[in-house]
């Protein structure tokens, strides 16, 4: 009986391990919310929104040529995987770190643009100080470069930024964190099904 | 003078030096920024370089590079590519991209954009991208 006991307390280690590495994070982000702006001008108050919902988190600007739309693409690839795969109840939300330039419209019509389901979608924009202090609890750095004055005097600039994918679990714990631009898209798929599990 | 270039362009095209091929863009929206990829192979027995790209659909049109600095990635202007001879360059997502920026139109999945890619050995070449997901 003494065996049993001891190969089922194994099994659960090894379990508990395996998960571990896996999904190596497990910050509980419900400590803190943040008062946002969706596509639609709509407030939302984040990580409440996505409670009771395993969710890929990007951290995007709009104006990026070239690394945010690979980020937003791999989330909907992974998304279309998912969908094939039976599971359907994932949230995707897209956090904008430059609210200087990404109102509600514009990320509105970035998502269109690539097609992305509003449904399972949301884009979020707000107050600079409210970004710049989400953007520190989740340890994402985003600074200006590049800063110049077009021919008719508009400030432009481009950024430098952290690559970022994260994935949060239901209970609202950041569970792992991937590189967004060149995440392995099986990787995630399959960490999102062993939170499924 | 201007028909001797005429006649040696026609006897010596561009093309038949360096071919482009596979250009495609992302659709994006009006006054937004998109980028250009495409893969440049040069034929001949010298290098090349690009070092410019003109296009209508966008207020702004340079040549870019994407770069990572630990857990950072930003972007920044090259003022060319060297292309070695008998060699191949591909500008492609998280590299080297041809960036527009400020699009005066919106880019659909489907639309075509008409771009001249200027280097220094063989001159202008006119190119058609289409705009598409990424494979």
């Amino acid at each position: 009986m003494n065996k049993i006991l001891l190969v089922i307390i194994l099994v659960v280690l090894l379990f508990s391990i395996s998960c571990k590495e896996k999904l190596p994070l497990d910050k509980d982000l419900t400590k803190k919310s943040y008062t946002l702006i969706n596509q639609d001008s709509t407030r939302v108050v984040f990580p409440d929104n996505i409670k009771g919902h395993i969710t890929v988190l990007g951290f995007i600007f709009t104006h990026c040529p070239d690394i945010c739309p690979m980020t937003t693409h791999n989330m909907y690839l992974t998304e279309k995987q998912l969908k094939q795969d039976g599971i359907s109840d994932v949230k995707f939300v897209a956090i904008s770190f430059d609210p200087e330039r990404d109102s509600p419209e514009v990320l509105k019509k970035f998502a269109e643009v690539r097609e992305l389901d509003f449904k399972s979608w949301t884009l979020l924009t707000g107050e600079k100080n409210t970004i710049t202090e989400m953007l520190k609890r989740f340890d994402v750095k985003a600074i200006k470069t590049d800063e110049f004055k077009d021919a008719e005097g508009n400030y432009e600039y481009s950024m430098m930024h952290t690559d970022r994918i994260s994935l949060i679990d239901e209970k609202g714990r950041l569970r792992k964190n991937y590189k967004g631009s060149t995440i392995n898209i099986e990787e995630l798929v399959n960490d999102i099904k062993t939170l499924e599990d | 003078m201007s028909i001797l270039i005429a006649i040696l362009f026609v006897l010596f095209p561009p093309e038949d030096k360096i071919n482009i091929k596979d250009a495609w863009m992302r659709p994006s929206s009006e006054k937004m920024a998109t980028a250009l990829y495409f893969v440049i192979e040069n034929k001949s027995e010298t290098a090349d370089t690009l070092f410019q790209v003109d296009s209508d659909l966008a207020e702004r049109v340079e040549i870019h590079e994407t770069y990572s600095e630990g857990e950072m990635m930003g972007m920044r202007k090259v003022n060319f590519i060297v292309i070695s001879a008998k060699s191949s360059f591909e500008l492609k997502p998280g590299a080297h991209h041809v960036m527009l920026m400020k699009l005066k139109n919106d880019i659909k999945d489907g639309d075509k954009g008409e771009f001249i890619l200027h280097f220094k050995q063989v001159g202008e070449i006119k190119i058609t991208a289409i705009a598409r997901k990424p494979k």
